[in-house]
């Protein structure tokens, strides 16, 4: 019987500590929600960009507003995660955070033309870009998934301003994407998620390379010096 | 979209000379990149922090695989005790054996982690952790007749490290979900241990470990919601069964080797241990 009481313990002790985790799911879950609803409202705003020029720098400046808020989300998330546990709860806001990474990288590059870095990101959406044995952090791995869907984002932005008569972007795009081509390929990456997110890439870059080439047979691009 | 090269592959050969022009301009931009660009470094810094994770996945796989081999071969050593006197010599060895797994691969992987998150390693070192855990229970009921509790267990994987005359604490973190999977596992290994136990004449042992097996059943039959735990139940039930059907024919044909391998042909007394392999499900 003296076994029975040592198992007995053992297992309340265990489902004590699985109720605990379900507890813990729901909180971020509830945060998560909240987190993925700004987020929608930053990519209905930055849509403008595929059809109205004028509207770019002020889609910027509300999207900037609207990251603010997605870091108050994200301060609640990060008191809500264990703090061993990032990784064991990450699913929760993986995508949600890969779109951001996304959504930021976007308006930096609309803003100034640049790659936003890592920290950049980090920085924005008020976590820590060290991966650390505890906190929370912004993983390397959802910032270059997030850049991977910048560079479809881009793949249509060529396209559409071309659409609406601007002949530079598609050149500028160009240079930008081929440069995060060039960079992607340093990476040794696995046979995982972020490596079937890779693979798309280079369809990005066909269909980018594809304008420009348009563009320069029909001699629409501005000359040669100018582009670079 | 402009029509030429829309429809990728089936356009490829028609599209020739426009495509080499494509790649012209492909070929442009890529050259165009400055050999200093900030994109590239940041992509060079990304890739090493990239590798260093993956070796160290591989690493702790590697010392996963290690805890495990040994672990089952612990409890390999564990069922060759066959009788009360031969106990003792092979619990000693079985101790020596978990002290040099806990000071070898273990603390190995504790220093590893030492710095990162170790839920992102999870999946690399769950199994040898099962196994092992598996051992140590497996140990811990034939030594003190009780099988020793998580806390217990985790509390043998804080190791002092002494570096350059500093001493500091690691600590191996392991799951409770892990435990709980390696003590589902070790209901197969009591269920074993028991039948074993009969065609040696330890009726008093087989009949313990039966009760084990049932207490540890009850148990899993009240955790609810984990799906990992879920799929070890069936086997958890199967080895109960075969163990009251073991203590059933103990009763009913009475004790003695052989008697209660009831479809089997009268098996000798030494047939278990070296018969029985790995495989769990052996009977």
């Amino acid at each position: 019987m003296c076994t029975n009481h040592v198992i007995n313990s053992i297992f309340t002790e265990f489902q004590r500590n699985l109720d605990q985790e379900q507890d813990n799911r729901e909180a971020i879950r509830n945060i998560c929600k909240d987190i993925s609803q700004v987020l929608r409202e930053v990519t209905t705003i930055l849509q403008v960009i595929h059809y109205n020029e004028d509207g770019i720098g002020p889609a910027c400046v509300k999207a900037r507003d609207l990251f603010e808020k997605a870091q108050e989300g994200y301060a609640r998330l990060k008191e809500a995660v264990p703090d061993h546990e990032y990784f064991k709860y990450q699913e929760h806001w993986r995508s949600i955070t890969q779109r951001y990474c996304f959504l930021i990288a976007l308006t930096i590059w609309l803003e100034t033309g640049i790659l936003a870095t890592h920290d950049t990101v980090a920085q924005i959406l008020g976590i820590s870009a060290v991966e650390k044995r505890c906190g929370f952090h912004l993983d390397i791995e959802d910032y270059l998934s997030g850049l991977l869907q910048l560079c479809s984002e881009l793949a249509r932005l060529a396209v559409n301003s071309v659409t609406r008569a601007d002949y530079e972007k598609p050149t500028q795009i160009s240079k930008f994407v081929m440069e995060l081509n060039a960079g992607f390929r340093l990476l040794n990456l696995k046979n995982d998620h972020l490596r079937k997110r890779f693979d798309v890439l280079k369809y990005d870059v066909k269909k980018i390379e594809e304008v420009v080439y348009d563009l320069s047979i029909r001699g629409l691009l501005a000359a040669p010096d100018a582009a670079v | 979209m402009p029509g030429p090269g829309r429809h990728y592959r089936g356009n490829r050969k028609a599209a020739n000379p426009s495509a080499a022009s494509l790649s012209t301009v492909a070929r442009e931009s890529a050259l165009a990149l400055p050999d200093d660009s900030p994109v590239l470094a940041i992509f060079k810094d990304i890739a090493l922090k990239l590798t260093a994770r993956q070796d160290r996945h591989e690493r702790l796989v590697k010392l996963s695989r290690d805890i495990t081999i040994e672990s089952k071969r612990i409890i390999f050593v564990l069922h060759s005790a066959m009788t009360k006197e031969a106990n003792a010599k092979v619990l000693a060895d079985a101790n020596d054996r978990i002290q040099k797994l806990l000071n070898g691969p273990i603390k190995s992987i504790g220093i590893e982690l030492e710095y990162s998150p170790a839920y992102l390693h999870l999946r690399a070192v769950t199994s040898g952790f099962q196994e092992f855990v598996e051992a140590r229970t497996m140990f811990s009921i034939m030594a003190t007749g009780q099988i020793i509790t998580f806390p217990e267990v985790q509390k043998e994987l804080e190791f002092v490290v002494t570096e350059n005359d500093e001493q500091r604490k690691v600590v191996t973190m392991i799951t409770d979900n892990d435990y709980m999977l390696g003590l589902a596992d070790l209901t197969g290994e009591l269920m074993r241990k028991a039948i074993n136990s009969v065609s040696t004449g330890e009726s008093e042992d087989c009949i313990q470990a039966c009760q084990v097996v049932r207490d540890l059943y009850t148990g899993y039959l009240g955790i609810t919601n984990n799906r990992h735990l879920l799929r070890k139940l069936t086997t958890t039930r199967t080895n109960v069964n075969k163990v009251e059907m073991a203590v059933y024919a103990l009763r009913v044909r009475g004790s003695g080797p052989g008697l209660m391998a009831a479809g089997n042909p009268p098996a000798p007394d030494i047939d278990a241990p070296a018969g029985l392999s790995d495989d769990e499900g052996y009977y």
